[in-house]
């Protein structure tokens, strides 16, 4: 085969590389993937893409409950037993934001390896 | 075959060496440590040990600490890493004129800052009884051993994150780690830079809508830490009250800053400072910034929205927004 061949069939393969790792670097479906852990411990994983009818999570703690709405794309903390409701106040967890967390009964909140295209590797002065 | 040997390619492109992160809870907050490189494991491992029982040494509400048994006792030999954490909290004082101080338990205790109490506005009554042991002047150092006067309480929460991070960074360089990156509570430290040699970018929240950045720094082997009233507050009538209570007036601080960023070696000093900077507001900021030499750098941001920031970060500091050099 003459160079130039071997040039085009390698600039394909390279081409169809990148839109690979493009697809799986940006892909939506990594944002969607919540893991809800209390303790450290993980105690649920929800594909939110998945979800076709709105449902509640009741956990407890030491503080009393904490209520987590479940929706299509969406999920947050509805209500605590909490005296601060810092997880409440948060609202829905969005793909930028910092986890939900409740201190007091010890729960997080988060996108599962939220690979999000900001260059930012921490942010200072949000707690979680 | 040969997509699949460039698949793989950029796939071990991708791939990172050895790391390891953890997640937990420590000194009221949550707590992450990511380190990169041999031993990662053991390193963070080691570090969140010391965390933990820093925070059983320093914690106001456990019966069992340090700082609960000197409260009650008002005089004991204490631990060394308490000691010292007093001592830089009294210098931290002493530099600030008052505006941090570790004495104003009393303060955030009438204001129901702490996990155990309701938040509410104190009396005037109330207030004048805080006020009576307010003051780096009550407390006595000698040696290992600690005074209070009598109506004299401490809390070392405005400097214990820092201390910890300090602490954990040392822990995990002593394990050989040369990359890693801490947050406690948004309290962060970096340790080295990224693995692929280029500097941390961290965020800043921002004020009014913490689940995104006003501004990114970067940074290595740097504490970063930040104060602002949007962190913890309550509403009553109305009104907003946050949690950083000034020493001389026993309200929550009214400066016209929203938010103070810290960045410097030394985390204890940036944690103390930022709430100290939060306190004093920009002018008092300005002159205390440029007395101390290249202590440290800050970002400020005001009630009205404008950005300051030190000249020596300006070529590390982007934001979307426009900023000035304090």
């Amino acid at each position: 085969m003459k160079n130039s061949t071997w040039i085009i069939i390698f600039s394909v393969v390279i081409v169809i590389c990148c839109g690979l790792w493009l697809l799986i670097s940006n892909s939506s479906y990594s944002f969607k993937i919540v893991g809800i852990y209390q303790n450290g411990e993980l105690v649920e994983r929800i594909n939110l893409d998945t979800v076709t009818e709105q449902r509640k999570i009741i956990l407890n703690g030491d503080h009393g409950n904490n209520t987590i709405l479940v929706t299509n794309e969406h999920i947050k903390m509805e209500s605590a037993d909490c005296p601060d409701k810092i997880c409440v106040k948060h609202g829905e967890l969005t793909e930028n934001t910092t986890p939900i967390v409740c201190l007091p009964n010890r729960i997080v909140i988060k996108f599962e390896n939220s690979n999000n295209n900001s260059d930012v590797d921490i942010k200072a002065g949000a707690a979680g | 075959m040969l997509i699949l040997l460039s698949v793989a390619t950029v796939f071990s492109a991708c791939s990172f060496d050895e790391e390891y992160g953890s997640e937990f809870f420590a000194m009221d907050t949550v707590m992450t440590i990511n380190a990169y490189g041999k031993n990662s494991k053991n390193a963070v491992k080691s570090a969140e040990k010391e965390i933990l029982a820093l925070d059983e040494l320093l914690s106001v509400t456990n019966e069992n600490s340090d700082v609960y048994k000197l409260n009650k006792e008002k005089s004991l030999k204490l631990s060394e890493e308490t000691v010292e954490l007093i001592n830089r909290g009294q210098e931290i004082s002493n530099l600030t004129n008052g505006a941090f101080d570790i004495t104003t338990e009393p303060l955030s205790r009438a204001w129901g800052f702490y996990s155990n109490l309701k938040n509410h506005i104190p009396s005037k009554k109330e207030l004048n009884k805080a006020f009576r042991g307010i003051g780096s002047e009550h407390i006595k150092i000698n040696k290992n051993t600690i005074t209070l006067d009598k109506n004299t309480f401490i809390d070392l929460g405005g400097i214990a994150k820092g201390y910890a991070s300090n602490k954990s960074a040392d822990i995990l360089k002593k394990n050989g780690i040369e990359s890693a990156i801490i947050s406690l509570g948004g309290n962060v430290r970096t340790v080295g830079t990224k693995p692929d040699g280029s500097l941390w970018n961290v965020g800043i929240a921002d004020p009014d809508d913490n689940s995104k950045e006003i501004g990114v720094v970067a940074v290595d082997n740097k504490a970063v830490i930040t104060s602002g009233g949007y962190q913890r507050y309550f509403e009553q009538r109305g009104k907003k009250y946050h949690h950083i209570i000034n020493p001389k007036t026993g309200y929550p601080a009214e400066s016209g800053l929203k938010s103070v960023t810290v960045i410097s070696d030394d985390d204890t000093l940036a944690d103390g400072l930022s709430t100290a900077l939060f306190v004093m507001g920009l002018d008092k900021a300005k002159e205390l910034y440029q007395k101390s030499g290249n202590l440290f750098d800050c970002v400020l941001i005001t009630d009205d929205n404008r950005i300051f920031i030190t000249d020596n970060i300006k070529n590390n500091f982007s934001s979307e927004k426009d900023f000035e050099i304090l």
